[in-house]
Formats: structure tokens, sequence, C-alpha cells
């Protein structure tokens, strides 16, 4: 999973920090000798669409969706522990929405042969699968965490369960930041 | 549809929200559970479009570069920095450090980044100063928390951005809207720490030589160079937001490669980090977006609209009854879940009304940044008690933090007599 974090994270990072340099170029290009090389819209657009889905699962690992955690914090370890199952859940809910609906937009590409209407007119296909390939990670993602959440509450590990799949609260975070602060 | 179906239905979603499931799959099922109900399975196949829609929206790329920005400027220190700097300037007014407090949020907020990590910098910077010199517990611990709300008004803003990509305005037109209204709200906090302040005796800070304050600040630069390559691209028409936020983080690489503080841990970090936001931001945009087909279809704006308009509320009226709603809201929810909630159903509202949605926009940030600091749910108000050294109530912050409210109340209000601070700067703009 660290490896995974650390994947996704480092792919995204390089390529936002290589696609503002891109732009930077095209934009000092385009002003100053009034050319330009086209495709930046279109290169951010991929990015965002390919590296933003992995970026649904490192936010799922690094427990980074946001829960309003106001009544949560104020109910006792079993019911938190019911309260974290059905968040987890829900998240692979909305995984297998994914993996059944967003195909439907592969099949058309696949059917129809799209391809952006752009001046690289780049076959739709690629950019897709690669989107496509990072929405069903989320699924996997969500989907192991579904049935570890469900062991360990059949298990009645209610502080380890908590621990590991409850929102991460104000205070954590904090932490996390202050450590860091110390640490530069 | 009718009225009461679709308030039925917001409250519903709000119960299971207060249960703790994730906001972003919480919406998405709310609109793929009210689209079954009301066509059937059908229009559910026509939502994996609209994923591909939004995640291949190149105005959206401007988050991750503009969640990176602050990354990169937080995370090498540059922001430590400017304290020191920015005592030295402001440290003659009645209030001494605590503007610095202000100053420094408003200038960092410049260059957007996450609010937790804002405040908990320059609270951890602030905090033993203050302490040092004896400040007034509740009055620091105030002005930090309410300086952290700015980020999310003065531009580069995400909040802003969803707002704009949601609400389908112009990005640059909504940031240059949020310029004047960010600086004299910064203004207001300021003045209102100088009359609170006025009996102090000035002077009481050791008087420092002019070319040494200049040397030290250096270190205010960086964020003032990077606010003006992104917003003066924008405001002059070279860039797009998306490219500006290009340049923006072009221009802050080089600035972290100047300091020397290019590293495989600061480049792990900053990484990490803005995946994780990004991904947590943009599944909840999604999902804005997947409820929102079952909105459109089912023609829930036109309804609340009509039905808003049948109560004969007058534009002023209206926006007060929202300013209400806002604030009940914010006590429980978070800022980005509190925005794509409203803004599908508030905007055509508004516009009907004949308010301006830009202007708006500012607006529903203000509201936004209200709820940051009112409890029982104002996140600022815990990052700030939570980098406090000495252990003390929580109620200090809440305490510091009231005048804020007020004051950002009455700006509110001047804000709605008069409109054009936040839209006249916009007009002015190279289009």
């Amino acid at each position: 999973m660290q490896f995974f974090t650390r994947l996704a994270s480092w792919s995204f990072g390089l390529l936002l920090l290589g696609f503002s340099i891109f732009v930077t170029l095209e934009t000092l290009s385009r002003k100053i000798f009034n050319f330009s090389f086209q495709g930046a819209d279109e290169l951010g657009g991929y990015i965002l669409a390919i590296c933003g889905s992995l970026a649904f699962s490192v936010a799922v690992m690094e427990r980074g969706h946001i829960r309003i955690d106001f009544l949560y914090d104020r109910m006792p370890a079993r019911v938190q522990a019911v309260l974290n199952v059905l968040a987890t859940l829900s998240m692979f809910a909305f995984g297998v929405f994914f993996l059944r609906y967003c195909y439907s937009v592969i099949k058309d590409t696949l059917e129809y042969g799209s391809t952006a209407a752009t001046p690289w007119a780049t076959p739709l296909i690629y950019p897709q699968s690669l989107w496509y390939a990072a929405l069903a990670i989320f699924s996997v993602v969500t989907a192991i965490r579904a049935v570890s959440v469900l062991k360990e509450f059949l298990a009645g590990d209610v502080a380890g369960l908590n621990h590991e799949y409850g929102p991460k609260g104000i205070s954590e975070e904090l932490n996390d930041e202050l450590s860091d602060l110390r640490s530069r | 549809m009718a009225v009461s179906t679709i308030l039925i239905a917001f409250f519903i979603m709000l119960a299971i929200m207060l249960l703790s499931v994730p906001i972003a799959a919480v919406m998405a099922l709310a609109g793929i559970v009210g689209g079954v109900l009301a066509f059937g399975w059908p229009l559910v196949e026509t939502m994996g479009a609209v994923v591909w829609g939004v995640q291949n929206e190149n105005l959206l790329t401007a988050i991750p570069l503009f969640i990176l920005l602050g990354e990169l400027l937080l995370r090498s220190g540059i922001a430590d920095r400017m304290y020191g700097a920015m005592s030295m300037w402001l440290g003659f007014l009645p209030g001494g450090l605590l503007h610095t407090n202000i100053g420094c949020c408003a200038l960092f907020s410049a260059t957007s980044g996450s609010s937790v990590a804002t405040a908990a910098t320059i609270g951890t910077v602030a905090m033993p100063t203050l302490d040092a010199r004896g400040f007034d517990k509740a009055k620091s611990l105030g002005s930090l928390a309410a300086g952290g709300t700015l980020g999310i008004l003065i531009p580069p803003s995400v909040n802003l951005l969803v707002y704009g990509s949601m609400a389908e305005q112009s990005i640059g037109q909504l940031f240059v809207a949020g310029i004047i209204p960010g600086l004299l709200l910064t203004l207001c906090f300021m003045a209102y720490i100088a009359f609170n302040h006025r009996h102090e005796r000035v002077g009481s800070e050791p008087s420092i030589p002019f070319a040494e304050k200049l040397r030290a600040s250096s270190a205010v630069l960086p964020p003032l160079v990077i606010f003006a390559i992104v917003i003066g691209s924008i405001y002059l028409g070279i860039a797009t937001p998306t490219e500006s936020a290009a340049l923006g983080v072009t221009t802050a690489l080089v600035f972290v490669i100047f300091h020397g503080k290019l590293t495989l841990a600061f480049l792990n970090r900053c990484f990490i980090q803005t995946a994780k936001t990004t991904g947590m931001v943009l599944l909840i945009v999604a999902s804005a977006f997947i409820l929102n087909v079952t909105l459109s279809l089912t023609g829930a704006a036109q309804s609340m609209t009509s039905w808003i308009a049948s109560l004969g509320l007058s534009p002023v009226g209206l926006l007060l009854a929202l300013v209400v709603f806002y604030l009940i809201l914010g006590m429980f929810m978070d800022v980005l879940s509190m925005q794509v909630l409203t803004i599908p159903i508030a905007v055509p509202v508004i516009m009907a009304a004949g308010i301006d949605p830009v202007w708006f926009g500012i607006f529903v940030v203000l509201m936004c940044e209200l709820g940051l600091i009112t409890p029982p749910v104002g996140m600022n108000l815990y990052v700030v008690q939570g980098v406090r050294l000495d252990g003390g109530p929580f109620l200090d912050v809440v305490k510091g933090a009231v005048p804020y409210v007020v004051i950002m109340l009455a700006f509110t209000m001047l804000m709605i007599a008069f409109p054009d601070i936040a839209l006249w700067l916009p007009r002015t703009m190279f289009q």
C-alpha cells in the first residue's frame, strides 16, 4: 500500500512539474515568438483524468476523504466501529459504480473509434483506458478495505478497526503537520 | 419536482453525512438512487460519460497545480521566514504582532494550499513570540484563526475554482473579484486590532535599521512574486487559470531550488500531500457532477427557483436568508462539502433574483470562511487550539474569534450594499 501511494504520488507530481514547465515554455514562446506548440490543454486534461483517478485511491489509503466527524466523535467506540464499516462500504459502492458505469465510456469509444476533437486527434482509447484502469484500481482498493473492515468487525477488534478506518480528525492531521514542521 | 421532495431528499442526505459517511460517496449515491427512482437504470448509464467529462476538464487541472504550488512554498520553509520579516514592518502598529499574524496569513493565502498546514505553520512560528511578549491568549488565538480563513478568499483559491466549475462562471473573473474583498477584509481585521489596542504604548518593539529591514524582507518576495505572476497573467489575459497555475508552479520550483531545498524527501512529502488533497477534492467534484445529472433532469433547481420566487423575497431578503442558512450549515460542515452541496440549487435561484453569479461566488466563499471559525465544528478554531503551547481551554479560541465573526458578518452586509466591492475589478479586466 505504501509503495502504491508513493508510486502514484510521484507519477502525479512529476507529471505536474513537467506539465508546468511545458506550459511555461509554451506561454513564453507564444508571447515572445508568437509560436504556440499546441496540445498543452489536451495534455493537462489527460494528466488530470488519469492521475486524478489514481489520487482517489491515495486519498482512500491516507484516509483523506472528507467525513463529518461532529457526531462520530461523540459516539461510543462500538457505534464508531459500525459507522466506519458503513463509510468503508459506501466507498466500495462508489468503486463498483466506477467499474460498472464508466465502462460504458470505453465501450462507446471502442465502438466508434473516437478521437479527440483537437489538433493532435488523439485516439481517445489511449487516455481513457488508462483512466479506466485507475478507476479499476480504486474499486480494487475499496473492495480490499471493505473485506478487511468486515473481517475486523466480525472479529470484534473495535479499537483496531477505529484506528485504521476512522476519519482522520483535525488533531491527527495537525500532528502530521507539526512533525513535518519540526523535521524541516 | 415537488419542493417538499427536494427538501426531504436534502435533509436525508445531510443526515447520512452527519453519520460520517464520506461526503463524496453520499452525493454520488444520492445522485444514483435519485436518478434510478425518477428515471430508472438507463439514466445511470449516462453518468460514466459525465465522470470522464469532469475529470478530463483542462480547467480543473488548475486544482492539483495550485495545491502543488502551495505545498512547494509551505514545505520549503519559505513561509516560516516570512513571519520575522512581516513583524519588522507591522510591529510599530498598536497591537504589534497580531497584525503580523493577519498579514502573514493574507500573504500566504496568495499561494493557497491547505488551511490546516498554513495555520499550523504560522501558528507554530508565531506562538512562542506571542507568548514571550505577553499577548492576551484569546486575542492572539483569535487573530490566527481568523487570519487563516483569508486563504480561500484571496486568489488563487481552490474553492473559487470549484465554485466556478460548478456554477459555470469564469475562473479568471472570480479570482480577480476576490482581490479587493480579500484585501479589504484583511484591512478590517487590522483596523479592529489597532482599535482594540489603541491605548497601548506604541514603539515597544526594538527599532531595526532600515537596511536590515530591507534585507530581511527578501523572505516576503516569493509569495509576492508568485501572486503577481499568477494573478497578473490572468488579469492581463496572458494566461488561462490553468496556465497561470503552471507558471506559478514553475516559479515556485525556481525559488525552492534557489533556497537549496529541492531534496527527495521534500518532493516526496509535497507529492503525497498533493495527491491526497487532489484525490479528495476531485472525488467530491466528480460526485457533485453525478448528483447534478439527477438534479438537472428532475428540474430540482427550477422547482426551487419558482418556489423561492413565490415567497416574494427581495434580493436582499433572499441573501439575508442565505446568510442564516450558511451560518447554520457552516457550524457542522466543512467548506468544500458546503459549497458543492448548495451551489447547484443556490446559483440558479440567485440568478433568477437578478444577483450576479460572480459576486455570489465571493459571497459563498465569505460564508464558508465564517464556517471555519464558528463552533462547534470551525476547523480553524481546532487547528489554532492544537498549536498553542499552554494547553488552555478551547473557549479562549472561541472568545478570540467572536469579534472576527462579527466583522465578517458586517463585511458581508457591506458587500450586499455595495456589490461593486467585488465586481469593479473584474470589469476592468482584459477580456
